[in-house]
């Protein structure tokens, strides 16, 4: 039993730190045009919804500007650019994809627009677990140059029960328990904020975090799917 | 010795998380919360507690001695001008443009905005008692 109990452990603590540094990519052969155009303030458009649930919308826009400032970014606050956008007629983000940004940068004075696609905003409610999985798809466009800076396209799986890792079945009974409460009560706000976090992770810090302009070789796990790979390819170089 | 253990691994886990996680610079507070009710429910009372919190998260980030974070005035500044309250408006655009010189563009637009706001109202209120807030 004790021999059993030691190699969860050492399994665990691999686990977590190759989680931590998987050697894959740096930030900045990734994304070199971060660190040439170092844009200080993102303006976050709408995100476009593909998903099958209608709040997705407002669950990623509401949570996703915290992350952003931790980043180190300026970041415009969403209920006021996009109330703005709307007067100015601009209720779909879609009808902006090919169009150049420069608008932006004259009237909101934003270095890079933020362009998201919630492809799936899934709760899976099990007995023992459940978990929401957000699949989105993340450019970040510069305004001066209509590049793409940074872009991410991957699936962030949250665990809503807590996140409590042992106690054999009396921990089981327990978690399923908690697992029921916490999803009737519906505040999937901070799970929301959680994927968000996660989906920025490879984005460079901004000029407001202590690691600005010094995160070129931190490493992060590449996420983007093989096959879409090769299609991505071009939009980063 | 398994009870050890376990809170060896849980103390370990958050040591690596808290390794992986962005360092804390600001305070939002609530922030998420209560401006997805404001959007969800779209009703005064759910406004109202979005205004407060903001109200609160520029208290609580001067009480920590942190600054107060990208959006948080521009947002109540905001709130403030559409409820007919262009000085408080105002000199919130202007703090915002202060802590952050990248809102700048933006704010001088809305402390504009808010200028000629402000001279419509006075000639309202000469005129009649009315200064409620408008409708959105």
């Amino acid at each position: 039993m004790k021999k059993f109990a030691y190699l969860l452990f050492g399994i665990l603590i691999i686990a977590l730190m190759s989680a931590c540094a998987p050697a894959m990519n740096t930030k900045l052969s990734e994304f070199p045009m971060m660190y040439q155009e170092q844009p200080l303030s993102i303006l976050i458009l709408p995100p476009m919804n593909e998903s099958t649930a209608a709040d997705a919308k407002e669950y990623y826009s509401t949570t996703i500007q915290e992350p952003l400032a931790f980043y180190g970014y300026y970041t415009f606050p969403y209920p006021v650019t996009a109330d703005i956008l709307k007067m100015e007629g601009i209720y779909d983000t879609e009808l902006l994809v090919n169009l150049p940004l420069a608008k932006f940068k004259e009237y909101f004075g934003a270095d890079a627009v933020l362009f998201t696609t919630i492809k799936k905003w899934d709760l899976s409610y099990m007995i023992l677990a459940s978990t929401l999985t957000v699949s989105i798809d993340c450019q970040l466009k510069s305004t001066t140059s209509d590049q793409t800076l940074w872009e991410y396209t991957g699936t962030v799986v949250v665990d809503l029960s807590g996140g409590n890792t042992g106690g054999g079945v009396g921990g089981l009974i327990a978690k399923a328990i908690v697992t029921a409460i916490s999803t009737a009560m519906a505040d999937y706000v901070p799970y929301a904020r959680q994927a968000n976090y996660r989906a920025l992770s490879s984005l460079p810090y901004g000029k407001y975090h202590a690691q600005h302009n010094k995160d070129q070789q931190v490493q992060f796990i590449d996420q983007t799917p093989e096959e879409t790979k090769t299609d991505a390819e071009p939009l980063t170089k | 010795m398994k009870r050890r253990l376990l809170l060896l691994v849980v103390f370990l886990t958050s040591v690596f998380s808290a390794g992986c996680a962005p360092q804390q610079s600001y305070y939002f507070g609530n922030y998420s919360q209560t401006l997805y009710a404001s959007e969800k429910y779209q009703n005064e009372e759910a406004y109202v507690k979005h205004q407060q919190e903001l109200e609160r998260v520029i208290y609580e980030s001067e009480v920590r001695n942190l600054p107060i974070p990208p959006g948080i005035c521009a947002e109540l500044g905001y709130i403030n001008l559409k409820g007919n309250n262009s000085k408080e408006a105002i000199r919130l655009f202007q703090l915002e443009a202060q802590l952050y010189p990248e809102s700048k563009h933006l704010m001088e637009r809305l402390i504009q905005s808010a200028n000629a706001k402000e001279s419509t109202d006075s000639n309202v209120s000469n005129s009649s008692t009315s200064n409620d807030s408008v409708s959105k």
